[in-house]
């Protein structure tokens, strides 16, 4: 199907814009604003002439007003002649919850002004009605817009797909004009997936083909973004606002010497420049990406600038309660507070006021995070964003000031947004068949619109119905059956009276992520106590006797049980395990492939100290002291080993308590989690031995009692990367804990069932069991393939990694080898930090015989000593 | 008299006779999980069948006629109605155990906590469904009430379920974590303690490190570090390793 995405060259001359406003909507624009705004220029002639369009333009910018005036001016024409009809025009959909005040702002307070403004003028208007639906919205609200149709429907995508299947309201929707989708970059995931299947359900059951708005800050590429708006066999175009402002940032290194950065001096100093900024500026947001960080940063603050900080600083993060950081937005939007301490969970929506500067603490990770986390800082339309990058080491400072490279350059790194979710299509489907009767080809195709299933084989589509129709349960088919499916009619339709309760109270594709109660077991006089909560992915990764920093006071792990962990208190050992690491952000591989350059390009003339030093200074826009501190890093690693580019993967062979091989694969933490594991099974494969390996943003390492590098790198082929990769994750934590989130999301388990709600932890419990049993039934079960798509694309990028594969093998990336003594400096963070796994390789039951031996061993020798 | 391990179950051999226990079945497990809304497939009943199918082929080949099972309780899941499965399962169950120990074979039902209703099922077969069974020297309970006449002092062995015991194995070095079905065997109040592992296949049981009889639902609090473990094997091996005492690991 023909289709045509294009870039708006130029946006349309204001007297044009101005042309079709209605000359009431007009008068009440310009009374209150001077001019039209570029986004402005850009869209509402756009939207008006009804042509499909996806606008992206940096936060602060006037995106929703842009969307809804065209829309505004339409209905307020009609309203005017009392032509209003009894149906809704336009729906508004946003990943946001709490909309309500961006609402007010650009859509009923323009409303209520119009109105005003055309009673001022002796004309009679109909009054426009908006109907806003989150999750939180009441039954009796809820009455209310089915019996007074709202005009402007404003909803989030899971009220949208919810009201879908209610047959009255849909009637309303069978003459829909408009739909605005807002927030659309931070819908490149399954959310945003299963919202596209939904517009296209909103599609097929609307006489009349909306035109399609998406709203969007700086992401890449839009041309992949607007096709997921508008889906298969549409046009769309695109308008890229560029809007005046110049961004004002810059590097800082709070040390002279980042190898000393843990040290006391350099936390001083830390603290010193982070004070220093805060005192300079009206209102600064600090990000730090992690939780643990975020107390931190508020609790070393308060402890060397005493009482200086008290009520004017406050923190942000999700796991807070919804009314704590809503009274810290509010805080914040007054002007109350000095600093602001986050997350990431600032990085969205709603508008925060008056910030005028923006720290980020730690590397953002990618090139659009940081430009929408700066952008935070004056949100104001006209005053120019304001951030500072704070390095804590010396990776951390080359990440960052290739990041300040990338923002200058406008170089945005690329989002890969999932496509054919098997687990998401499954809950779709249901709610389709609790629609209407559908003929399965016709579903197939209407499906087969939306961007994110635009090849789904009809092998999936058929596997997906077989489940939910209960085929795979064999003699039990009637227990739960979703939906039927006539084989000889092809037609598919809903089961069971509760089916659209049962839709409605389990729709969502966001996991619900389980936390662990810590639970002191010892000492006795502790025993029982309860002292924080965990996140299940952290207990993941702990095995007995790891040590663990929890609210500032240090506890060993012992065991776990269900959702309760046991722990010892009051050790005085060092942690083991970093409590942050679960909350890593993956560094993107477009960032990643930029610091390879970097190196290489230093590479080529480290000799030469001055033109090397001139040259960083030039190339990422950073200060001399930066400069020295990355040559520093850069030529210590040339004298010591060599320094890894994009087109040289160095491996490192070294021995300590194992061999380690250390590959310097500067491809981002998501290739680096498939080589890894590729690498590592067939090292473990080779010996007949599980082999640990770690793994972070900018490499990874395997470690085991003898590793044969040589081999190890033979055996993983491009074309075999999958078939390793399926084996290699087929016992792993994430397989399970992605298939729990799976399972949830096609209905497998259902959280809500009869009017009961499942604790996580009884999801958790039985998804373990369900995984065992699926996996007894068929290996290829539609929603056990699903979890493995997630986790090779999502949380891999199995793609990306085949790409790295192939251009080792055809030589463009070449494979050196190297013996170290000891670790290199761009191993050291590796070693250090990582996240380490194992290849299971050995069989349960060679394990128990093995552990039996040991443990044998360990209880004659016990004995033998106790005769002595 | 003689106690031998054979993968989950036990085989008792005294004065010529020989018993063999089976622990917690929880047979139609799968429907009422579906009737909390998951959709298991099916399946376990056969697996079931085919695991304790091992140990009688075993018994056979070593030409060990048995002539009483008893099963230590929890025979079926749901804990109120019986569910359709369960009607099923259960007496196929009997049927099959009846067949594999012949007309003058025994099989003894030992009431557990989910077996409210069980007794409905069970009489059928015109088997009866009791709250412990005594044999020579031995008790036979499931494990979550107390009995007097169990402290006779004729009685050596008190055999009992309801615990579902298992352990975590760890590779110090590594971060490799198995979790494995084992017996505890220990003294208590002067009577030797053996609690058997669940038969119900695919979940491995509760790890007991740790912990002590109260804890683990049992009526009596054990202190469960000075029991030994015996580890069931599992998958087609039908053998147990000892891995000493409990505080040991």
């Amino acid at each position: 199907m023909a289709r045509e995405i294009t870039f708006m060259e130029e946006p349309h001359a204001a007297a044009e814009v101005r042309k079709i406003l209605h000359p009431l909507v007009a008068e009440w624009f310009f009374r209150k604003f001077d001019d039209f705004s570029l986004t402005q220029l850009y869209g509402v002639k756009t939207i008006s002439d009804r042509k499909n369009i996806l606008i992206s333009a940096p936060t602060g910018g006037t995106k929703t007003l842009t969307a809804f005036l065209g829309i505004i001016n339409y209905v307020v024409g009609l309203a005017l002649k009392n032509e209003l009809e009894e149906k809704i025009y336009a729906v508004y959909v946003s990943p946001l919850k709490a909309l309500s005040n961006d609402i007010f702002v650009n859509l009923e307070a323009p409303l209520s002004e119009i109105y005003d403004l055309a009673k001022e003028r002796g004309l009679e208007m109909q009054n426009i009605r908006v109907g806003v639906r989150t999750g939180d919205t009441t039954v009796s609200e809820r009455a209310k817009h089915a019996r007074k149709v709202p005009h402007i429907y404003v909803t989030t995508p899971e009220s949208l797909a919810i009201v879908l299947t209610t047959t009255k309201f849909v009637e309303n929707l069978s003459a829909l004009e408009f739909i605005i989708v807002d927030e659309i970059h931070a819908m490149a995931n399954k959310r945003g997936v299963y919202m596209s299947l939904t517009l296209e359900r909103l599609c097929e059951l609307s006489l009349i083909e909306p035109v399609r708005i998406g709203l969007s800050a700086t992401i890449a590429p839009l041309e992949d973004i607007a096709r997921f708006l508008v889906g298969e066999g549409r046009d769309c175009l695109i308008a890229r606002v560029k809007l005046m402002k110049k961004i004002d940032i810059g590097l800082i290194s709070p040390a002279k010497d980042l190898i000393e950065a843990d040290s006391i001096q350099s936390q001083k100093e830390l603290y010193k420049i982070l004070d220093g900024l805060i005192q300079d500026h009206k209102t600064t947001l600090i990000f730090t990406n992690t939780r643990a960080a975020t107390e931190k940063i508020i609790h070393y603050l308060d402890l060397h600038f005493p009482g200086k900080y008290n009520e004017l600083i406050g923190a942000h993060h999700s796991s807070m309660s919804k009314e704590n950081r809503f009274e810290i937005e509010n805080k914040l939007r007054k002007g109350e507070l000095k600093v602001v301490v986050t997350s990431t969970s600032l990085e969205l929506g709603i508008d925060i006021g008056n910030v005028d500067l923006v720290i980020l603490l730690r590397s953002p990770k990618g090139v659009a995070r940081a430009l929408q986390r700066i952008g935070r800082a004056g949100h104001k339309l006209h005053s120019n964003p304001k951030g500072r990058f704070i390095v804590t080491d010396r990776d951390d400072l080359i990440e960052c000031g290739v990041m300040m490279k990338g923002m200058i350059e406008n170089k945005i790194d690329r989002v890969d947004i999932p496509k054919n979710a098997l687990d998401v299509l499954a809950q779709q489907i249901y709610g389709m068949a609790i629609s209407k009767i559908w003929r399965a080809e016709d579903m197939l195709k209407m499906i087969r619109k939306s961007y994110c299933y635009a090849d789904l084989s009809e092998e999936d589509f058929f596997a997906v119905v077989s489940y939910l129709a209960g085929d795979y349960a064999l003699e039990h088919r009637h227990v739960y059956a979703k939906i039927w499916y006539d084989a000889t009619s092809g037609e598919i339709g809903k089961r069971g009276k509760t089916a659209r309760i049962i839709y409605m109270t389990n729709i969502g594709t966001i996991p619900e992520e389980g936390f662990i109660s810590v639970v002191i077991s010892a000492p006795v006089e502790k025993r029982g106590q309860i002292i924080g909560k965990i996140d299940e992915a952290f207990l993941e990764k702990m095995k007995r006797g790891d040590v663990f920093v929890l609210g500032g006071h240090k506890y060993q792990f012992i065991r776990s049980q269900g959702m309760k962990a046991y722990v010892i208190a009051d050790v005085s050992k060092s942690p083991t395990i970093p409590s942050w690491f679960s909350e890593m952000l993956p560094l993107s591989y477009d960032v990643a492939i930029e610091i390879a350059k970097f190196r290489r390009l230093v590479k080529e003339k480290i000799e030469n100290k001055k033109k090397t030093l001139d040259f960083i200074k030039e190339y990422l826009y950073c200060g001399d002291i930066e400069a020295d501190q990355m040559y520093d890093y850069l030529s210590e690693q040339a004298k010591f080993s060599e320094i890894p580019t994009d087109k040289e993967l160095i491996v490192e062979k070294f021995k300590s308590d194992k061999e380690y091989l250390l590959f310097h694969s500067m491809y981002g933490r998501r290739v680096n989690d498939a080589l890894s594991r590729a690498y590592g099974f067939a090292a473990a494969r080779l010996k007949h031995r599980d082999i640990e390996v770690g793994i972070n943003d900018n490499g990874f390492y395997l470690a085991g009692e003898k590793l044969d590098e040589n081999k190890i790198l033979d055996w993983v082929k491009a074309k075999d990367l999958e078939l390793i990769l399926k084996e290699a994750i087929e016992t792993t934590d994430v397989l399970r804990r992605r298939f729990r989130h799976c399972a949830s999301r096609s209905l497998m388990i259902l959280r809500t069932y009869k009017g009961r709600s499942k604790t996580v932890g009884k999801q958790q419990m039985h998804s373990h069991f369900l995984l065992a049993a699926v996996r007894k039934i068929s290996n290829e079960f539609p929603i056990l393939q699903e979890a493995r798509r997630e986790v090779f694309e999502d949380v891999m990028d199995i793609h990306r990694a085949k790409g790295i594969l192939k251009d080792i093998e055809n030589g463009k990336i070449k494979v050196k080898k190297v013996r170290t003594p000891l670790v290199s400096p761009f191993g050291l963070n590796l070693i250090l930090q990582s996240h380490a796994d194992l290849i299971r390789m050995e069989e349960k039951l060679q394990f128990l015989r093995r552990m039996h031996k040991l443990q044998m061993g360990i209880i004659e020798s016990k004995e033998g000593n106790g005769k002595e | 008299m003689e106690i031998k391990y054979i993968g989950k179950t036990l085989l008792i051999e005294d004065s010529g006779e020989r018993v063999l226990v089976i622990g917690d079945l929880h047979l139609g497990y799968e429907e009422a999980m579906r009737t909390n809304g998951i959709l298991v497939p099916s399946g376990i009943y056969e697996e079931i069948v085919r695991e304790i199918e091992l140990v009688f082929d075993y018994l056979e080949k070593k030409r060990k006629k048995v002539d009483k099972v008893v099963l230590l309780g929890d025979v079926r899941h749901e804990f109120g109605r019986i569910l359709k499965s369960e009607w099923k399962e259960v007496l196929d169950f009997l049927d099959y155990l009846k067949e594999k120990i012949g007309k003058k074979g025994e099989i003894v039902v030992v009431k557990g906590n989910h077996d409210t209703m069980t007794v409905n099922i069970v009489k059928k077969k015109n088997i009866e469904i009791v709250d412990y069974y005594i044999w020579g020297g031995l008790a036979f309970l499931h494990g979550d009430k107390d009995f007097d006449v169990v402290y006779d002092k004729d009685i050596k062995y008190w055999v009992m379920g309801h615990a579902h015991p298992a352990v975590v194995l760890q590779d110090k070095k590594s971060v490799k974590k198995e979790k494995y079905k084992c017996f505890l065997v220990g003294k208590f109040k002067r009577k030797e303690i053996i609690v058997v592992p669940s038969f119900f296949p695919i979940v491995e049981g509760s790890d007991v490190t740790g912990l002590n009889g109260n804890e683990l639902g049992l009526a009596w609090d054990f202190k469960l570090g000075s029991f030994e473990v015996k580890i069931v094997e599992g998958e087609e091996s039908l053998e147990t390793l000892d891995f000493g005492r409990l505080n040991k690991f």
